[in-house]
């Protein structure tokens, strides 16, 4: 069930890439793409238990595996510091396209 | 061993910062990082192989040194060596410098990665890296262009991350060859994000453009390098696992002849170049056991090629018909274009002996069908007029130091294959290039067929992942039986 709403939510982003005419829709569109992939490395992480990994006096439970939140925490950075750098390209684009539509940037810098 | 890997790693990103504070010095702290760069690369050819750095407790995240590495490791170092002299008197900022060797540094890195998680990250970094490259002119126009390319890659990327994912939850590690016991799912997903980020096939259609609008320079380091680090991982799982190969080698040959057919008709110097890479990048795949070889090759001419069609007078090769261009120039153009048909002298010559030796039959027709067109689309700047100028040539020496490196290391290739020279090896290229040369003066000079921009709109370019996305998944599930 789960998992059905995480491949939800990344199809939604990818349709939202693809169908959205103007461009700051289309990155918004790709960053809940990237919140669907980052919600489900938790999801397989969460496969073994929900309790947190650390060092304590708890006796042993069921816990989360560590590895994909620690890969998914490099991949949100990687992630965040992309989306900024478009954003910061889209306003440069913006005050020659002030409707920042897709088609019109496309036609205007095809050679 | 391991510290000297380690540190060469490390090297390149604190030379990048340090470029940032001592901006007096940025030319040759880059030049100094690319010969070390390529110092290594020899090192490692010394080494017995593979050298392989296995942390504790790892979960598969491991780093592998080896033949193949090296190939793309001199590739990365003479392109950017090649890319600084060119850059030297043209009065670039610190900025740029810095990041073209961020860009070396991360593609070093993704050239010896044995694991999906560190070659993710290789990865997302030299995707920046290019985009600040490419946008740095801050014309509409280029930032257009490099936003298309960072859009593409990263989306491409993210599905990449769910394949990663995948691969974990079967074996609890994310090696290479992980691969095997993961569903097909896994597999369509990670070749998607390594196809789309190497220019494969019609993920690569974002690249023509790309390429060819993008500065000189940095033409020559996309072409040259940049696209080698989607390429590599999947040579490096071909290798790994035997089950791939079928699927990557159908790839090759279907990259080849994509490329080629776009290249065959296409007017525009740059463009045809970018669509060559396509097709060169295609002969990469079609054999991965001697990919690395043919990637060295292939990586220097067309920085070479690259570099040059950014002082002819013109882009448009109708134009070019008629304004004779320096005898000098037209030297080395030549020299390129003779390497990347396959004429015996140089390496390209010996890559290409090397790729066909080592096809599977049904691939035969296919390639050899790509070597025609290549030696048909390079006939276009063999047969170029040219003339001994009376003035003097404005070129900056840093050109000719950069062309000096590339053919140089075209000529000194050689050495990997020399066994290629036989009498029957050396008949079959001749012959391709004839009937080539032939084809073009009969036909091809005339033609006034203008093929259409076809798929390369953005929406476009992100639809096609969807469908190779399919094609790849289905690849898996009939193909591999798993």
């Amino acid at each position: 069930m789960l998992e059905a709403f995480v491949f939800a939510t990344i199809l939604c982003g990818f349709f939202g890439i693809i169908l959205k005419k103007n461009l700051v829709m289309k990155i918004v569109s790709m960053d809940v793409m990237s919140a669907g992939v980052v919600a489900y490395y938790v999801v397989v992480a969460s496969r073994d238990g929900f309790l947190t990994p650390i060092l304590s006096t708890v006796k042993n439970g069921s816990y989360a595996d560590p590895v994909p939140q620690a890969v998914i925490l490099t991949a949100i950075v990687i992630g965040l510091s992309i989306q900024a750098l478009m954003l910061v390209g889209v306003m440069k684009l913006s005050r020659d396209n002030p409707t920042l539509e897709c088609n019109e940037i496309e036609k205007n810098n095809t050679p | 061993m391991n510290t000297i890997t380690i540190a060469w790693i490390a090297f390149p990103f604190f030379v990048g910062f340090v470029i940032y504070l001592l901006p007096k010095l940025d030319r040759y702290l880059s030049l100094g990082t690319a010969i070390v760069s390529a110092a290594y690369a020899f090192w490692l050819f010394l080494q017995p192989s593979p050298l392989k750095l296995i942390l504790l407790d790892n979960f598969g995240v491991t780093l592998e040194a080896d033949q193949l590495s090296g190939f793309f490791i001199l590739t990365n170092a003479l392109v950017t060596l090649a890319v600084i002299f060119y850059c030297w008197e043209t009065g670039k900022s610190a900025f740029f410098y810095a990041q073209a060797i961020i860009l070396h540094g991360s593609l070093n890195a993704a050239f010896v990665c044995s694991d999906f998680v560190s070659l993710y990250v290789a990865l997302e970094v030299s995707g920046i890296a290019a985009f600040l490259l490419i946008a740095y002119p801050r014309t509409d126009r280029s930032i257009w262009v490099g936003l298309r390319y960072l859009f593409i890659s990263n989306v491409a990327m993210l599905f990449y991350l769910i394949g990663a994912v995948l691969v974990y939850q079967a074996h609890h590690s994310f090696a290479f060859a992980g691969l095997r016991g993961s569903p097909p799912e896994a597999l369509a997903l990670i070749f998607l994000g390594l196809l789309v980020k190497g220019g494969i096939f019609v993920s690569g259609l974002w690249l023509p453009m790309t390429h060819s609008e993008s500065e000189t320079p940095v033409s020559a380091f996309l072409s040259g390098i940049v696209v080698k680090s989607g390429i590599f991982p999947i040579v490096r799982c071909a290798l790994v696992l035997d089950e791939i190969d079928p699927i990557v080698r159908f790839f090759g040959v279907a990259t080849a002849l994509l490329g080629v057919f776009y290249a065959v008709f296409e007017k525009d110097s740059k463009r045809m170049l970018a669509f060559h890479t396509v097709s060169q990048l295609g002969f990469v795949l079609a054999a991965p056991e001697v990919g690395g070889f043919y990637a060295l090759t292939h990586g220097l001419v067309k920085s070479a090629l690259f570099l040059i069609a950014g002082v002819l007078p013109s882009r448009n090769l109708k134009e070019l018909q008629h304004t004779p261009i320096d005898t000098p120039i037209w030297i080395a153009l030549v020299a390129a274009s003779f390497s990347i048909s396959g004429f015996p002298l140089l390496s390209g010559f010996g890559a290409k002996v090397l790729t066909m030796k080592n096809l599977v039959p049904w691939q035969v027709i296919g390639m050899n069908i790509a070597a025609l067109g290549t030696a048909i689309s390079f006939a276009k700047f063999i047969f170029l007029p040219h003339q001994k100028q009376e003035e003097k040539s404005n070129l900056r020496p840093g050109f000719w130091l950069a062309m000096i490196v590339l053919i140089g290391g075209l000529i000194g290739a050689n050495v990997v294959y020399y066994k290629a020279y036989s009498f029957e090896n050396i008949i079959k290229p001749l012959a391709t290039i004839a009937l080539g040369w032939l084809a073009y003066l009969l036909i091809f000079k005339h033609s006034k067929i203008k093929l259409p921009r076809f798929g390369e709109k953005f929406d476009d370019l992100v639809g096609f992942m969807s469908l190779i996305l399919i094609l790849l998944f289905w690849m898996g599930f009939a193909w591999l039986g798993i």
